[in-house]
């Protein structure tokens, strides 16, 4: 999360128009989940990467990391649709155990690279919209399609306080490792537990303190903050359109193969 | 109204207040006034109720028994009389954590602004005029949870500077930050002081309180213990030591080489370390 958010806010796109960067990602994919292709998922996996890594200036290895973390969760899932326990072997590979075989088919197989395909691809797209958009800018993005100011003030100060309680509950652990909170595996659970607690009060006192100060600068009920938007260029505009019609394009011809 | 009444800007008669009801008062009987345009330093020991009694000068908290008077007028605790007095009493709190809450310090610094009703091209034009003053415009995009210490105080400061407010509060101000951002802040608090905005600041340090402020009052247990001129409050040792503060490092040396005849018995005592130098080099030539 820290890492996430440290690294928006280095990214060089970060300062192009957030709507056009959230229209981008959220039609790129929805043409991965419609199409199902891997043509697609291909293409739209390599564009992301390629925007996230050499123009956005995000570290190459650290974007593979972040990808491992989705990626080794779809394996563990996709196993259980490639790999089946059967007495009758399958066409694409048979794995004999006992009176067994570890076996699978070869549309089986085919599916499941296909989902993880699809998968990493719509992963990349959602990876390309957190790893180059502030939260301010995103939740700008939201109230323009209007969702309710609720909801952006909540998240709002969601975000904030995931910080401070960040800190507070890395600064609760320390203490407790400084004082053998962690010399075993019992004692670590109870210190866990006992800093969750803590941490449960803290939050709530915290919260009424931000309250206060928040009243004290006429806070009314609803949060005014001054919006700074960059501007929507054209260039990249036909840039998302022309790539758009391309992933249109693709859709409709391995539709109707 | 005369013109000594028009001078205070803040009066507090016989105020009481309690967070518990029937439980102890954290404010206790407390009256003072407030000179406009003075820079007045509270001291205490913690839990004293320093940051109580700023809470009720901001009409956060509403005095069980007792007035305030802002501006020679008791505070309207109506919704619009509440919005009225914030504007005019801003509060730095002491853990800049605890009032910072949007995602930049762009934002941050518009909040109190734009709930003060201005439109959104003045309060970019206030905006941007506070942060180029505090020197912030550089990290203005950045998350608050992204900035220092010293940072964070300074948008705090910010925060309440972009409302033109005629009383700022510091609630110890330099808690928590290091020596070169604590000089920073007290440079911006000299540079609105001078600009006739009162201060009011509670502070643990006795030697910054005698150096800055025209006026220090002394609280314990919730109660106005003292107060008077920094030489007055910081000369008696008894009811610094009741409220757990030293005397001054300045003030000891003085003493000290007063009684040894080193300086002569006359001379006032100095409120800083320059003072007492020139003290020492005119006794030496």
């Amino acid at each position: 999360m820290i890492v996430v958010d440290k690294l928006c806010y280095r990214s060089k796109l970060r300062y192009v128009n957030a709507s056009e960067k959230f229209v981008f990602s959220i039609l790129t994919l929805l043409f991965c989940v419609v199409s199902r292709s891997l043509v697609i998922a291909g293409i739209v996996f390599a564009v992301n990467s390629y925007l996230t890594v050499q123009k956005g200036k995000i570290p190459g290895l650290l974007y593979a990391r972040l990808l491992t973390i989705p990626f080794l969760f779809l394996i563990m899932s996709t196993l259980a649709i490639i790999v089946n326990i059967s007495k009758i072997p399958l066409d694409a590979y048979a794995i004999p155990v006992g009176s067994f075989f570890i076996t699978g088919s070869f549309q089986s197989l085919l599916f499941g690279i296909q989902l993880i395909a699809t998968a990493m691809a719509s992963v990349s797209c959602l990876y390309f919209l957190s790893l180059n958009t502030t939260m301010t800018d995103f939740l700008r993005v939201l109230l323009k399609l209007r969702c309710p100011k609720i909801l952006a003030e909540l998240m709002l100060l969601i975000y904030r306080f995931i910080f401070v309680l960040l800190e507070t509950a890395s600064a609760i652990m320390v203490s407790q490792k400084s004082r053998l909170g962690n010399k075993d595996l019992r004692t670590s659970l109870d210190s866990f537990g006992k800093m969750g607690a803590g941490l449960l009060l803290r939050a709530f006192w915290r919260s009424n303190a931000l309250y206060d100060a928040m009243e004290s600068r006429c806070y009314d009920g609803e949060i005014r903050v001054l919006e700074e938007e960059y501007p929507v260029r054209r260039a990249e505009i036909a840039a998302i359109a022309a790539f758009e019609l391309v992933l249109l394009g693709i859709t409709i011809w391995r539709k109707t193969l | 109204m005369s013109t000594a009444e028009q001078d205070i800007i803040i009066e507090v008669k016989n105020v009481h207040f309690s967070y518990e009801e029937g439980g102890p008062d954290s404010l206790d009987n407390v009256s003072l006034k407030i000179r406009r345009g003075s820079k007045v330093a509270f001291m205490g020991a913690n839990g004293c109720g320093k940051s109580t009694f700023f809470l009720c000068c901001n009409g956060i908290h509403k005095p069980c028994k007792g007035t305030i008077l802002f501006n020679g007028e008791p505070v309207d605790y109506s919704k619009k009389g509440l919005l009225d007095l914030r504007g005019k009493v801003g509060i730095v709190f002491q853990d800049p954590d605890n009032q910072l809450f949007s995602a930049s310090v762009y934002q941050e610094i518009s909040f109190g602004a734009l709930n003060m009703g201005m439109g959104p091209e003045k309060a970019k034009k206030e905006v941007e005029e506070v942060m180029d003053y505090l020197e912030i415009t550089p990290f203005r995009d950045r998350p608050t949870h992204a900035l220092s210490g010293g940072q964070k105080k300074q948008v705090s400061i910010a925060d309440i500077l972009v409302m033109h407010p005629d009383v700022m509060i510091l609630d110890e101000p330099g808690a928590a930050l290091d020596a070169k951002h604590t000089k920073k802040v007290n440079e911006i608090v000299d540079k609105l002081a001078e600009e006739g905005i009162t201060i009011l600041m509670a502070t643990h340090d006795v030697d910054y309180a005698l150096s800055w402020a025209d006026e220090i009052i002394l609280m314990h247990e919730g109660k106005v213990l003292l107060q008077a001129d920094p030489v007055t409050v910081c000369t008696n040792v008894e009811a610094l030591t009741m409220t757990n503060q030293e005397e001054p490092a300045v003030l000891r040396l003085f003493r000290q080489l007063r009684s040894k005849g080193i300086l002569k018995q006359d001379l006032k005592p100095p409120v800083s370390m320059k003072e007492l130098e020139r003290y020492i080099e005119q006794t030496g030539k």
